[in-house]
């Protein structure tokens, strides 16, 4: 399980989480919406522990750490925790494919090739993966990204607006690989706008704004919602979708 | 006398001279990359400590003509210590302290303006430091600063003629010996043009192939 208790992350004086706490199960989806500059990419790097909360405790499987008291503590959850960033943070220097191979490469992982295969074919990557990132398209910077994740094999993988320039088959396979990772007991977080991925395919449903959860939940939070913030949230998403 | 004669009359003591140019440089150069990567290294890493003192005391060197440093060195240093020391010791030492800084000053900017997104990635991907410096770092910042580093090399070779200066038996010395005993100064220098055409175009080319070999363009369409 990983969870947060109650955590706050200051920028410059500015509150970004104001007292955020949520559990996320292995096997579970959960999908992060709220408007931009919500706070959604701060809780993700405050979870993977990229970042550290100002206060708080954050709970990963048997090890929990609170804060500020293990602000000096060197603490890398990583790979274990993956995140698959907005920006990708594609390696210039290193062709598609060696930007996936390189980690596991270097973490001795078994069946590189089989898997890498594998990827590369379900993500249809074949004809693009010895470019460069400059020489690639956006969508298919995602799917390296998103690959270079997956090969890592996580235990809980977060993935930021990781879809949002893919076409409609790209965002199917994403969504059906998501559900195969579920499966395998790997716990998700997904920030999206895709409300349809969300009502269907999360378990639970987070609405942030502000660094506040406004409204977190089921699918319920999309289908109901309660706050009038969240219901002006979803109906101008589905009037521009 | 044609340059053809010069070279071949004189070829002995231009060798000598070039061998005196070329031992200068491999000091000059060596001592440059190796202890300025590190001070640049170490100068990203303490900012304060090494980082702020490295760049005053290159920001100060840049500020003092070449000659003058080395003039200084040799003439008022050596009688205020009471100590002689051979000239070709004299500019070794004064182009490399010259060249230790400005490859420190490359490397370290080079590190410090480093986008730490390729890091976040990296800690991401579970790679420890060491391999994040070693797979990540190491091979952009070599891209970025390696055209650079050459051509500073290049400049360096050059500004070698000026320990001819202080009486450093180096190549440019060696020609000016030649000129004073035919007076033929078109050909001797010439000649010596020659001489260090041979050895800076294939420098030169190298940091233009490296160039065009790592240094394309990264930035994302």
């Amino acid at each position: 399980m990983l969870a947060c208790k109650s955590i706050n992350k200051q920028y410059d004086g500015r509150s970004t989480l104001k007292d955020v706490s949520l559990t996320l199960e292995r096997g579970e989806i959960l999908a992060l919406i709220g408007p931009s500059g919500a706070g959604k990419t701060t809780l993700i790097k405050n979870l993977s522990l990229l970042e550290y909360p100002d206060s708080g405790e954050i709970t990963i499987d048997a090890d929990t750490y609170s804060f500020p008291g293990d602000l000096e503590k060197k603490i890398t959850p990583w790979p274990k925790i993956s995140v698959v960033f907005q920006q990708l943070f594609l390696w210039p220097h290193l062709t598609l494919k060696d930007n996936i191979l390189l980690p596991v490469r270097l973490k001795n992982k078994k069946d590189i090739n089989k898997r890498f295969e594998e990827l590369i074919s379900l993500f249809d990557m074949g004809d693009f993966v010895n470019r460069y990132p400059n020489q690639a398209s956006l969508g298919q910077r995602q799917r390296a990204a998103i690959v270079r994740a997956l090969m890592l094999e996580p235990e809980y993988l977060f993935l930021d607006e990781i879809t949002s320039s893919l076409d409609v088959e790209q965002i199917n396979i994403i969504i059906s690989h998501l559900q195969k990772l579920k499966q395998n007991n790997i716990g998700i977080i997904m920030i999206t706008h895709l409300l349809g991925f969300a009502r269907k395919s999360a378990d639970k449903v987070v609405f942030i704004n502000n660094g506040q959860i406004i409204e977190s939940g089921g699918a319920e939070v999309i289908n109901k919602p309660k706050s009038d913030r969240v219901k002006k949230f979803i109906s101008d998403i589905n009037n521009i979708y | 006398m044609s340059v053809f004669d010069i070279v071949m009359t004189y070829k002995e003591g231009l060798l000598a001279g070039l061998l005196v140019t070329l031992k200068l440089c491999l000091i000059i150069w060596s001592s440059g990359i190796i202890v300025g990567t590190l001070l640049g290294y170490f100068g990203s890493k303490y900012r304060l400590e090494i980082g702020a003192p490295s760049r005053v005391v290159s920001f100060i060197l840049s500020g003092i003509p070449v000659l003058i440093l080395l003039f200084w060195l040799h003439y008022p240093l050596q009688a205020m210590l009471q100590v002689s020391i051979n000239p070709f010791y004299t500019a070794a030492f004064a182009f490399s302290i010259l060249n230790i800084f400005s490859v420190a000053d490359l490397v370290r900017s080079a590190l410090v303006n480093f986008p730490a997104q390729y890091n976040l990635a990296a800690r991401v991907c579970g790679l420890s430091q060491r391999e994040t410096f070693l797979k990540i770092e190491l091979p952009i910042i070599f891209r970025q600063i390696i055209p650079s580093l050459l051509s500073l090399q290049v400049t360096m070779l050059q500004l070698t003629l000026f320990a001819s200066l202080i009486s450093v038996e180096e190549i440019f010395r060696v020609a000016q010996r030649i000129n004073a005993v035919i007076y033929k100064p078109i050909e001797v220098y010439t000649a010596l043009a020659i001489f260090f055409l041979i050895i800076c175009l294939p420098l030169n080319g190298i940091a233009l192939w490296l160039k065009n070999k790592y240094t394309r363009d990264l930035s994302e369409k």
